[in-house]
């Protein structure tokens, strides 16, 4: 997409070539002397200003027409609506990227807004050079989605006439999935039409399981777009799909594996726990789900959401990260292809780090560093996982996981981290694989935070097993469903949470043992709306965790990639609770240890302990 | 001359409002903005301000006579007073509101008061220099500017 389309696209009619010039902006603030300077400030960058002194016409304005506005400014303090609501519901329902305004700089609340989505965080009293900036987080969005939209648009185009589930991004859904699947491509449907964004395709575990097969079949060298979607054979999935997927799935690696790195040169600072201490987010189902998380790892770190939702992609994958630790060693079960061995490695190492994690918050951060992250992704020791001693990961965990509620209620969507962060997972292994080495090298330098990479990480196997061996996490239940349902939760709950701000709790109990990989699906899953589209076939997680790892990465990737701008992914964290928010958690810390380029950073992950 | 007098008690006065801690550079960034589409920005902000920091007062002080006090809502008037006041640039005003929210936050009673007291004191002083600034200095429109630059420029001459 070339820089005039982009303008084009953004700027509206009038303005195409002259952008930032014409920027649409909605300024919303209850503080009329505020709202005065704002609208002075952005004409005077000449912008083309809106302003409103309530949040409900804000939301009623933007309802009305989406295309109306190409960013919006708002105050976090605003009496008839929270302004992290306004911002959850804009950023997830319209897709707008939403700078938040206060005069407020506490780091908490900063880490609030990020993870709630926010793509910018300005404190009052806001100056000229700062609002000149601005449009740059309009440009990102537009870039990001542009292509992926194009090819899903002509995909969605040409589906038209089949059934309804028959879409890439609904490609393997299982029923349960369908309805969700339904309101995503119903969503989605909506969209194409009258916004200029187009929808992305929805990497679904499945679909992102059948890429990372794909990939792994070719080789690395050989893992050409042409010739992965070729053999992935999928009905509405084109080449420019495969192949943006494709480069989110090798940074997701890199990053990784650069993380890995990171994490094991960082060693136990205890930054990530007093990270992990920071606000908890209120009011956001997800968030809880994240705070569970929190809980799994021993709560550490305070449960807040924010965690979560900025851990999404990277908590996530930190967290997976950091899971290794526990695993034992000696442990493996390599249920997946030989070539995860080393991921299983991983996993088993999990385990024992987990338990360490438990005593000592950062020490095992440090630990789970050195863990190759493959291992983790590999899934096989998923099943080990479980064995390891969850309860005391996940003591001390958050209020909000609520054990008994876990089950049912706990919405496995895990951090909308999306399927990139799947990918990664499942690339690592891949990657490890053909690369021969396990070991930090996933070195992914930096967990994509609002990027989808975070979220694979935590995905990656022993992560996402040990959170969801948590106590509060039922592993229960069902057997193979598990996963499909739980990814179904987790989807279902990216997509209605993201509506609502709520993710509904997916039955975490159901991830019994092989909960683990469905947690990673989850987590993968709760990327947010249509994270991970299908259920990870629970089934196949033991020998398939990674795979399903991988599948839900994409769609964690997916929503990661949404809220990159800074749009907490809310997805989903849900039902992997435990699992995520000790992923995330764990990935967060890793990620801040590793990348600063995350906004998570100010997380801190606190180690299980 | 007298033009050129006046201009100079005009900027002697702004000055002195900087000197003394009333403004800060907020305020310039006011100003930068009164341009020809908006002549009289700052006044109206300015105004705005006062008419709305007066309704936030009076919830305060009524906050203030209910005892115990409620810190938590007395916090949040004063963070929306504090961002008005940092808005337009009222220095001493906003710093009076910092140290009111500490107050708030040590759940210290009598702090409260007394620092809100000087709140009030500052958002009056304030209050009446810039009233006194805007009636000696002409709107900033396109034809004063080149007015008073015509008469600097004379002025210099001489």
């Amino acid at each position: 997409m070339t820089v005039e389309e982009i303008r084009g696209v953004v700027a509206g009619n009038n303005e195409i070539n002259r952008f930032p010039i014409g920027m649409r902006v909605l300024a919303v603030d209850d503080d009329p002397t505020c709202l005065k300077l704002l609208d002075g400030l952005l004409r005077k960058c000449q912008y083309q200003v809106t302003t409103t002194n309530q949040a409900i016409t804000a939301l009623k304005m933007l309802k009305e027409n989406r295309n109306r506005f190409d960013l919006v400014i708002s105050d976090v303090y605003m009496p008839d609506m929270d302004g992290f609501k306004l911002l959850e519901l804009v950023g997830l329902e319209m897709d707008l990227p939403v700078i938040m305004l206060s005069g407020n700089s506490d780091p908490k609340l900063v880490m609030k807004g990020i993870t709630h989505g926010a793509c910018d965080y300005l404190v009052k009293p806001v100056r000229l050079e700062e609002l000149r900036n601005i449009w740059q987080h309009v440009i990102r969005r537009k870039v990001e989605s542009k292509p992926q939209s194009k090819s899903n648009n002509n995909h969605e185009k040409s589906n038209q006439g089949n059934e309804g589930g028959d879409q890439n991004v609904k490609l393997n859904r299982k029923r349960k999935d369908e309805d969700e699947d339904v309101e995503e491509n119903g969503h989605e449907s909506d969209d194409d039409p009258s916004s200029q964004k187009k929808p992305r395709v929805v990497w679904s575990i499945d679909l992102h399981r059948k890429f990372v097969a794909a990939v792994n079949q070719l080789g690395d060298e050989k893992a050409v777009p042409r010739r992965i979607l070729d053999l992935m054979n999928v009905d509405g999935l084109t080449r420019e799909n495969v192949a943006s997927h494709l480069q989110k799935y090798r940074l997701y690696i890199k990053r990784i594996s650069h993380q890995a790195n990171m994490v094991a040169a960082f060693g136990g600072s205890k930054d990530a726990s007093s990270y992990m201490r920071m606000s908890p987010l209120e009011g956001l189902g997800d968030f809880r789900i994240l705070s569970s998380s929190g809980r799994l790892s021993n709560a550490a770190y305070a449960p807040s959401g924010i965690l979560g939702r900025l851990n999404s992609a990277t908590g996530v994958t930190l967290h997976s990260l950091m899971a290794p630790p526990l695993v034992q060693p000696n442990h493996t079960q390599n249920k997946l292809q030989p070539v995860n061995h080393q991921n299983m490695n991983l996993f088993q190492e999990i385990p024992s780090s987990f338990d360490q994690c438990s005593n000592k918050p950062n020490t095992q951060l440090t630990d789970f560093s050195s863990i190759e992250e493959s291992r983790i992704f590999t899934g096989n020791k998923l099943v080990d996982f479980n064995s390891i001693d969850e309860s005391r990961m996940f003591t001390g965990s958050n209020p909000l996981m609520d054990p008994s509620v876990g089950l049912g209620s706990k919405s496995l969507k895990l951090s909308s981290t999306g399927s990139e962060s799947f990918n990664l997972l499942s690339s690592s292994s891949n990657f490890l694989d053909q690369n021969g080495n396990q070991p930090p090298n996933f070195s992914s330098n930096q967990l994509p935070v609002g990027g989808n990479y975070g979220y694979s990480a935590t995905v990656k196997g022993g992560i996402c097993s040990n959170i969801t061996t948590t106590d509060t996490i039922p592993l229960e239940a069902h057997g193979g469903g598990l996963v499909d349902e739980i990814v179904q939760n987790v989807n279902n709950q990216s997509l209605s949470n993201q509506k609502n701000g709520q993710y509904s709790k997916q039955d975490y109990s159901q991830y019994s043992q092989n909960a683990f990989s469905t947690l990673a699906s989850l987590a993968l899953a709760s990327g947010g709306g249509g994270g991970l589209s299908g259920p990870l076939s629970h089934g196949g997680l033991n020998g398939g965790t990674s795979a399903l790892f991988k599948t839900e990465m994409p769609s964690l990737e997916m929503k990661m990639r949404s809220s990159e701008d800074g749009l907490v992914v809310n997805n989903g964290y849900g039902s992997l609770d435990g699992l995520m928010t000790g992923m995330m958690k764990r990935e967060q810390e890793a990620r801040m240890i590793v990348d600063g380029e995350f906004g998570y950073d100010s997380y801190a992950f606190g180690p299980c302990a | 001359m007298d033009q050129n007098h006046m201009k100079k008690q005009i900027n002697s006065a702004r000055n002195s409002l900087f000197q003394q801690g009333y403004l800060d550079e907020q305020f310039i960034q006011l100003e930068d903005l009164q341009d020809d589409a908006n002549p009289n920005f700052v006044e109206e902000i300015v105004t705005l301000f006062y008419s709305d920091s007066t309704r936030l007062i009076r919830n305060i002080e009524t906050a203030l006579d209910n005892y115990p006090l409620d810190f938590c809502k007395l916090d949040d008037y004063m963070h929306q007073f504090k961002g008005s006041s940092s808005s337009i640039g009222a220095k001493k005003v906003k710093d009076e509101c910092s140290q009111f929210q500490e107050c708030c936050k040590a759940r210290n009673t009598e702090g409260c008061i007394g620092i809100f007291r000087q709140v009030k004191h500052e958002h009056a002083t304030l209050k009446r220099k810039l009233e006194t600034y805007f009636q000696v200095s002409p709107s900033n429109s396109l034809e004063n500017r080149h007015t008073l630059q015509r008469n600097t420029q004379l002025c210099a001459a001489d």
